[in-house]
């Protein structure tokens, strides 16, 4: 029976135990339980473009001249 | 025969390289993260699928067994999906491999009752004797608890390993047997190949009850010891 054939063992619990205590927590942890509306976070993602340090109205697409 | 029906178990590697690395993260990848409030339809389903499992399996604990909800959460899917996952034609299981449900099953059941023997020791203890036995059937009644202790991680790594292998084995089974008799007889082969259809309808529910079984004897060693 290969299932008992020792050789792989070591690399098989290995990768499982990366998966399961690793990846998988990680991608579980990241969805949202919570089931008070109020109590989401709320943070405002700051945008880390160099050149938006500064929204002017020349940015509008309706205040550029027409072309 | 034999050599061929088993090497669908044997541990894949490509050219010597262990690719059974990749085979078992796979199914991490189908859970996609995002940062959002509201999401696509697939991270939705997924978020209402596993809210919906967490309050099944945590709403018996206590508060210090609620600590262990994310890695019964990461067991239980894990668990599921690659078991889903192995009943595509040609692919690995890795839930067939004893040596990964040992190492999946000998963890969490030592883990549970370590924490039962170092926060209430009397009361695990106390799990030893059941109530109302005679005084003559103590010594050998202790023992058989001791045993039924620590057969827990083994029952649980072989019911796994042997009914997710056995169902595959018979789906290989009726399979070769459905194509042999396609030339025989084609109306036994059309009785066999129904019996195909209700074994891997069969096979659909085996995989998602056997994850929720070991999840759910996780959660009792940890009720039993928290």
């Amino acid at each position: 029976m290969p299932q008992l054939d020792t050789s792989p063992w070591l690399i098989s619990i290995l990768s499982m135990m990366f998966t399961l205590y690793l990846l998988m927590p990680i991608k579980i942890s990241k969805i949202l339980i919570n089931n008070d509306i109020n109590c989401y976070p709320s943070e405002i993602t700051k945008s880390t473009n160099p050149w938006n340090n500064k929204w002017t109205k020349i940015y509008l697409p309706h205040s550029l001249p027409l072309h | 025969m034999n050599e061929n029906l088993f090497t669908s178990f044997s541990t894949p590697t490509l050219m010597g390289l262990p690719i059974i690395i990749m085979i078992i993260a796979f199914p991490a990848l189908l859970y996609p993260t995002s940062n959002r409030l509201i999401s696509n339809r697939i991270r939705t389903l997924q978020q209402y699928l596993i809210n919906l499992i967490l309050k099944q399996m945590m709403a018996i604990h206590s508060p210090k067994g609620r600590t262990w909800s994310l890695m019964l959460m990461s067991l239980i899917i894990f668990i599921a999906s690659t078991n889903l996952l192995g009943l595509l034609p040609h692919t690995f299981t890795p839930t067939t491999q004893l040596s990964i449900n040992l190492g999946l099953a000998i963890p969490l059941w030592a883990g549970a009752v370590i924490l039962g023997f170092r926060y209430k020791f009397k009361t695990s203890v106390s799990h030893f004797l059941p109530q109302g036995t005679p005084i003559l059937l103590i010594p050998m009644l202790i023992i058989i608890e001791t045993i039924s202790l620590f057969i827990q991680p083994m029952a649980l790594a072989v019911r796994l390993t042997a009914n997710i292998t056995a169902g595959h084995l018979l789906m290989h089974l009726i399979g070769a047997a459905t194509l042999a008799l396609f030339s025989i007889s084609t109306s036994t082969a059309l009785i066999t190949f129904i019996i195909l259809l209700l074994l891997t309808i069969l096979e659909f529910a085996v995989a998602l009850i056997q994850a929720y079984v070991f999840t759910l004897l996780v959660s009792l060693y940890l009720h039993d010891n928290t």
